[in-house]
């Protein structure tokens, strides 16, 4: 019995042993690679570049990083995309931890996680002030490219918020498009007496909410007053006592009429494209880049077209929302950045900028003969060429702003605050330091 | 032989039996297996846990430098209107989890634990949305939500006849909550089923026939017998899904991300859009701190009262 007991112990420390051995090795071997490849960020490789964009991205960057490597560049790419928030935070920590890659998606102005002016005054952005697609920065627009004069963003080029409609719906009504807010309201009438949503509005998908303000604000706050982003910051203006204010009770004009689908806080984007697609509804105030989805929604690709809201009570009057897309910029401390300087130059030809903007239905921020700009956004070149534009939202001073614009909305859908109300919110935001 | 030895030296009454004792000078295997363990949860977890805490005073933006600032976050929180709402949303939530989700997770567990031919089958089913991801669940459940009179859950009132009770479901910052812990207790009602089957599972036989041979009908052995004897299987109920609920993140921030305005904002996605979003890392630390200390500290209180009513069954 006692020698039973010994061997059975013998064993059992041996198993024991063998165990902790095998659950080392697998532990090492689990922990390791993660650990380097937690390390992992600029490539550290001369001839081959990191680069982190968001999923928009991937359409024209997949084609231009391609075409530059097979133009004998000798560079290689490393790429990866995903959803905006993602890319965001990931980058975000990347940057804070020093491991950030060569080249990474950017957005214009200030007031986001991943912002040009937040991300270049922590200098880790590589000046882009000497390349020679920078002098096609329109005047008005300087201020989303930039940080303390210098030039950090990449972008290709502009996007617009307008109407998103199905022709067909409008055919059947017997409408046109609507040139004035007057005509917008008569045509929105004429809709929903022939039993379709005048607007559908998916505002559970929370960036929507803000386009139709937006699409306000540039007629009623900056055909006016162009420099109302410095008169804010300045703390010379508010939003309770501009243009925002009829800006917001025109929107919730349009709610009150009935013009929206039921329910708007309730109904996500899909589904209102889907409304627009099917016929189900007419029009969408929407970006230009949601496009190719309404027309994948649409039975008939070509009965989505697009036109300018109509925000003013005179078409002359009227403005448009434009900023620059969503781009790139070069990570101030990566070991190649004289490549990734090189690819930016690259990005900013003509025929690039082209191929880019192509892809996502965006307006080049220089157009020659070889431009191809989406059909459906021909009516927004006279507003753009003749300076008829406001990049409203692209200089918060802290990133909170926008997204208490959001909840604004949603408030005021649903009734549960007054226009005042939500504007002293958002006045008590822009206040807070970023 | 052994039996002169016993007869020898008496074991003295008040001896017990000699136990197998360890060598003290040897770390004793269970260590040695808990060891790599701990140690990656050490390395992994709680070094970055500690030292993520000194972020809570200071203003990090997560870029570059930062400076301390005292205690100006902890205050900034006790003033913050979206915090403090979103901590009620929160509480709410949790009790609303708590209460509805171990109540249909008990009935299920009663209901599969009886001798019916498809109980196996049945408690495959109610534990399946258990191991989808919530973030699907949540855009699963964002269909059924569809605020369309045709679509959806309101289809399904439609088509019955309930038409009156179409709601908006996601979009009525009244009800918005309540569908969010629906979609919550539809998942993890499956998860409280199993562990109340467990403790089903461990009550006698014998004791539950004695009951009805003592006259006691379904429901009195149900109140006297059963219920007293999932005391520790309702302890883990209680105190995983009030953890669940405090930290809730993934459904809501994929179902509404916290809206309509800040109607289902919870703790957790407030210290989320705060080091995100908005790049105060520093303060959504401070919001982690009290959230972990919270949840610590109900939990506490939770297992303290829980044990007690243990002891009493």
């Amino acid at each position: 019995m006692t020698a039973m007991n010994s061997r059975s112990n013998i064993d059992s420390r041996l198993n024991r042993a063998q165990f902790l051995r095998i659950m080392g090795g697998l532990a090492a071997g689990v922990a390791v690679p993660g650990l380097l490849s937690a390390c992992g960020g600029g490539s550290g490789d001369s001839n081959s570049l990191s680069l982190v964009g968001v999923a928009d991205e991937k359409g024209p960057l997949d084609v231009l990083t391609k075409a530059y490597t097979d133009s004998g560049s000798g560079i290689t790419f490393k790429t990866s995309y995903a959803p905006t928030d993602q890319v965001q935070t990931s980058l975000r920590a990347q940057l804070g931890g020093g491991n950030a890659p060569d080249v990474h998606a950017l957005y214009p102005g200030s007031g986001s996680a991943m912002s040009t002016t937040d991300i270049a005054k922590a200098g880790l952005l590589a000046d882009l002030s000497g390349q020679a697609w920078t002098s096609a920065i329109p005047e008005n627009l300087k201020a989303s490219f930039q940080h303390d004069g210098k030039v950090y963003l990449f972008s290709s080029g502009l996007t617009v918020i307008g109407t998103i409609y199905n022709k067909s719906v409008f055919a059947a009504a017997g409408v046109q498009i609507p040139k004035t807010w007057g005509e917008l309201i008569s045509v929105c009438e004429k809709l929903k007496a022939a039993g379709k949503v005048p607007l559908a509005l998916g505002a559970q998908t929370q960036w929507v909410t803000q386009l139709i303000t937006y699409a306000l604000v540039a007629s009623h706050v900056y055909r006016d007053t162009p420099d109302f982003d410095d008169q804010m910051l300045a703390g010379k203006a508010t939003f309770a006592g501009s243009g925002w204010k009829e800006s917001m009770a025109l929107y919730m004009d349009l709610r009150d009429r009935g013009f929206f689908n039921d329910n708007p806080n309730g109904t996500t984007l899909e589904q209102s494209t889907a409304m627009v697609g099917t016929g189900q509804a007419a029009m969408a105030v929407q970006v230009a880049p949601l496009l190719p989805a309404f027309r994948d929604a649409a039975t008939n690709k070509d009965d989505i077209d697009m036109f300018p809201f109509p925000s003013a009570d005179t078409a002359e009057r009227v403005y448009t929302w434009s900023a620059a897309n969503v781009g790139v910029g070069v990570h101030a401390k990566s070991k190649n950045k004289d490549a990734a300087l090189k690819f930016i130059e690259f990005l900013g030809k003509q025929e690039n900028i082209n191929t880019w903007c192509e892809v996502v239905a965006a307006i080049p921020l220089k157009r020659d003969a070889s431009s191809k700009v989406d059909p459906a956004l021909q009516s927004f070149l006279p507003l753009i060429d003749s300076g008829r534009v406001a990049p409203v939202g692209s200089r918060w001073p802290n990133a909170e702003v926008q997204p208490t614009h959001f909840t604004v909305i949603q408030d005021l859908l649903a009734k549960k605050i007054t226009i005042d109300d939500g504007l002293k919110k958002m006045d008590e935001v822009y206040r807070k330091s970023s | 032989m052994s039996t002169q030895v016993l007869e020898a030296s008496p074991t003295p009454p008040q001896e017990r039996p000699a136990k197998r004792r360890r060598p003290r000078n040897r770390l004793g295997p269970p260590w040695l297996f808990v060891a790599p363990a701990l140690l990656c949860y050490g390395a992994i977890v709680l070094y970055p846990s500690a030292s993520g805490v000194l972020y809570a005073f200071t203003d990090w933006s997560g870029l570059g430098g930062w400076s301390f600032v005292g205690l100006r976050n902890f205050d900034s929180l006790l003033h913050d209107d979206r915090a403090l709402g979103s901590l009620r949303n929160t509480l709410l939530l949790t009790v609303a989890i708590v209460v509805v989700q171990n109540g249909v997770g008990l009935l299920l567990a009663l209901g599969v634990h009886a001798r019916i031919k498809s109980r196996m089958l049945l408690r495959a089913i109610f534990f399946a949305p258990v191991v989808v991801s919530p973030v699907m669940v949540a855009f699963l459940w964002k269909y059924v939500y569809n605020p369309a009179p045709n679509a959806g859950l309101n289809g399904v009132l439609g088509a019955v006849g309930l038409g009156s009770l179409r709601q908006d479901w996601l979009g009525d910052p009244s009800i918005a909550l309540w569908s969010v812990a629906a979609m919550v207790v539809w998942q993890y009602a499956g998860y409280s089923m199993v562990i109340f089957l467990a403790g089903l599972e461990g009550i006698s036989k014998d004791v539950r026939e004695a009951a009805t041979i003592d006259g006691a009908g379904p429901v009195k052995r149900f109140r006297y017998v059963t219920w007293p004897l999932l005391a520790p299987a309702t302890t883990i109920n209680v105190m995983l899904s009030t953890i669940g609920g405090l930290k809730l993140f993934d459904q809501v921030f994929a179902a509404t991300a916290g809206g309509p305005g800040y109607a289902t904002e919870t703790l957790s996605t407030v210290l989320y859009k705060e080091a995100f979003v908005f790049g105060r890392y520093g303060y959504s630390t401070a919001v982690a701190l009290v959230l972990a200390l919270f949840v610590a500290a109900v939990s506490l209180v939770q297992i303290r009262y829980l044990r007690a009513r243990e002891d009493q069954a």
